[in-house]
């Protein structure tokens, strides 16, 4: 078993896939591009914005009420348009001629807001500016009513109150499930060129007919690669456990919603209760190895098997499975389910855990029995 | 101490169906091969000498047929036959990220010899083999002949009493090759039984004291070097081997 480690750290595809694409590289690639998204999706109302405007000074009042919510006033470039469209300037405002006018006669005062719907600056500034305009249109129109003796009240039918009840934020779902993807996948990672390499490819070198010849019992021998897997599926784990962590200190908590929980406690409740999953992932890749003749076949196989960890993820996406006493044994799963809880800081039944654990330590066992038996036919060699 | 009685093993065809005809590898092989001689399996390529050595190795188990190491069966107490046995393949299978010295090192760990123990022997090995000149060398850069000797070192690594060496001088050069005749006779003279596969008649002739002629899945003759030219009245051990399969030389 040490041998397989010391051999394979020597093997620089091994150790890149081990130590540094699962642990630090997908954690950084995905949840950096989800930390960006969301800055662009949320607005702050109160960061202060620039917006040019074609023809301020015809509109005094809308642009001290721009002014008094965060908006600082620019003069508009010569060709507002071509401005738009080749990004120099996220948006334009042009207040048109006859809008004093419009405004005193109590008539639409004509206003035109220049976007770049291609363009995710724009699109989000835009929707902030838009709000501002609706809010001010608001109180123009409550103004023009009570000028004529009519309650503005009258107006509003409907108090529409929305209350989101989630903890988490939309965003928080997809990011509270970032968390066992990446663990699992990582791991899967981890392991997959180990396995590989001390399996179809100790056949492909031929160095298994006299490992095979020598006075150990099979099952010692597909233990012992099974341990040095482990080792590896296990340290990706930690990495990625500890990156992960790292990552999250970086997520603004506004953004994220309160309700997700990133610190050390939580990921490391995490990360035990993902670990059955290092022996069942083990497991599974030096089964599916042993099938293999040639590491190329191996490598199709389980390029093929990385589909089912990720499968999870993007079910559950979709539709959402109920974490129920019949998923838990479930490897993979369960894992999932267990985790988002955790991460979202719902309550995890210690049922759930026991079942869960105990489903994949089980699933991870009849695997190596099906290994061993592997290895003990015949066809091992041909 | 080798005995083989009987021995039958026929595969599957790679690919084919349950319905076809099962190809025949070794259909009738029996030999001995006694302590402090050097036995050689002669015969053609596909006669089934890879076959042979691998069942007695306890690799594939025979169909029908039994075969015995020192006096285990090689189907029933396959650890026993396995501690007795040193077994080098025709291929070396060394591990090339690993230096030499590693490479026999984790033979001897896995063979459970301790720590101290592992050390010792390993630079027994060396010394027999003369290795020290490319031991802490990661092999993937070796020669045949280094490649040769480390896995020949690590054959020999639990001290067996027998040692099965599959088309060992294949690659090797005539140096290389002479070196390695005299570490076989070196181990039969301490009494090692040393079963050696070739298909090379010279290289039988120059070393082994019996000899057994497999071909066609069958031993077709197994007597000392006299006795074969005596049985096939043939001087020469290539008109001998003619005959002896059953062709007219």
């Amino acid at each position: 078993m040490i041998k397989e480690i010391i051999d394979n750290l020597r093997d620089r595809q091994t150790v890149f896939y081990a130590l540094l694409f699962g642990p630090v590289l997908l954690p950084l690639l995905l949840g950096g591009s989800i930390i960006l998204s969301l800055k662009q999706l949320s607005i702050d109302f109160d960061k202060v914005q620039s917006l040019a405007v074609v023809n301020a000074e015809d509109a005094p009042n809308l642009m001290e009420f721009l002014y008094s919510n965060n908006i600082d006033i620019e003069a508009a470039p010569e060709n507002p348009e071509k401005a738009v469209r080749d990004g120099d300037v996220p948006l334009v405002l042009k207040v048109m001629p006859g809008f004093n006018d419009a405004i005193r006669a109590a008539k639409p005062a004509p206003i035109t807001l220049l976007i770049n719907e291609g363009d995710k600056t724009s699109a989000k500034q835009s929707r902030r500016i838009r709000t501002l305009l609706q809010g001010y249109e608001r109180t123009i129109n409550a103004l023009r009513l009570q000028h004529r003796g009519i309650n503005p009240d009258i107006f509003n039918s409907l108090e529409i109150t929305t209350e989101d009840t989630s903890l988490d934020g939309a965003g928080g779902q997809l990011l509270a499930s970032l968390l066992p993807f990446l663990l699992i996948i990582s791991m899967v990672m981890g392991g997959f060129y180990l396995a590989i390499d001390t399996t179809a490819g100790e056949r492909e070198r031929q160095s298994l007919e006299p490992l095979l010849g020598l006075p150990l019992k099979r099952q010692s021998l597909v233990l012992g690669k099974f341990g040095a897997t482990m080792c590896f599926v296990g340290l990706s784990g930690i990495l990625t456990a500890l990156s992960v962590f790292v990552l999250f200190q970086f997520f603004p908590t506004d953004i994220i919603g309160g309700g997700l929980n990133f610190d050390a406690a939580t990921i490391t409740k995490a990360f035990l209760v993902a670990s059955p999953l290092v022996a069942f992932i083990s497991a599974v890749l030096i089964t599916v190895s042993a099938f293999t003749r040639s590491s190329k076949e191996a490598q199709t196989y389980l390029g093929v098997l990385m589909a089912i960890p990720m499968a999870p993820f993007f079910i559950l996406q979709f539709i959402s499975i109920r974490s129920e006493i019949f998923t838990m044994p479930v490897p993979m799963l369960s894992q999932y389910q267990l985790l988002e809880r955790i991460v979202l800081a719902d309550e995890t039944p210690a049922l759930f855990v026991i079942l869960s654990v105990l489903g994949t330590l089980f699933c991870a066992a009849l695997l190596l029995a099906l290994a061993i038996k592997l290895y003990s036919r015949d066809r091992i060699l041909m | 101490m080798i005995e083989a009685i009987d021995l039958k093993k026929s595969f599957a065809k790679p690919g084919a169906g349950k319905k076809e005809q099962p190809v025949m590898a070794v259909s009738n092989v029996s030999f001995k091969a006694a302590d402090g001689q050097v036995t050689g399996l002669l015969g053609p390529n596909g006669a089934g000498k890879s076959t042979t050595l691998r069942m007695l190795a306890t690799l594939i188990k025979p169909d029908e047929g039994t075969a015995s190491i020192d006096g285990f069966d090689v189907a029933n107490d396959v650890l026993a036959v396995r501690q007795q046995l040193g077994f080098m393949p025709h291929n070396a299978g060394i591990y090339p990220r690993l230096t030499a010295r590693e490479n026999i090192h984790y033979y001897a760990k896995l063979c459970g010899l301790s720590r101290q123990d592992a050390k010792q022997r390993v630079n027994a090995l060396l010394d027999q083999l003369d290795m020290h000149g490319f031991a802490d060398r990661r092999s993937a850069g070796f020669s045949q002949g280094q490649r040769t000797k480390v896995a020949l070192a690590r054959a020999l690594v639990h001290r067996p009493q027998t040692l099965m060496l599959d088309e060992p001088t294949n690659g090797l050069d005539v140096m290389a090759t002479r070196g390695l005749r005299d570490i076989i006779r070196e181990l039969a003279k301490q009494g090692h039984c040393v079963l050696f596969s070739s298909h090379i008649m010279q290289e039988v002739s120059a070393l082994c004291d019996h000899i057994a002629i497999i071909s066609d899945g069958r031993i077709a003759i197994a007597d000392s070097l006299e006795g074969i030219k005596q049985r096939t009245n043939e001087d020469d051990l290539e008109d001998a081997f003619v005959r002896a399969i059953g062709e007219t030389p």
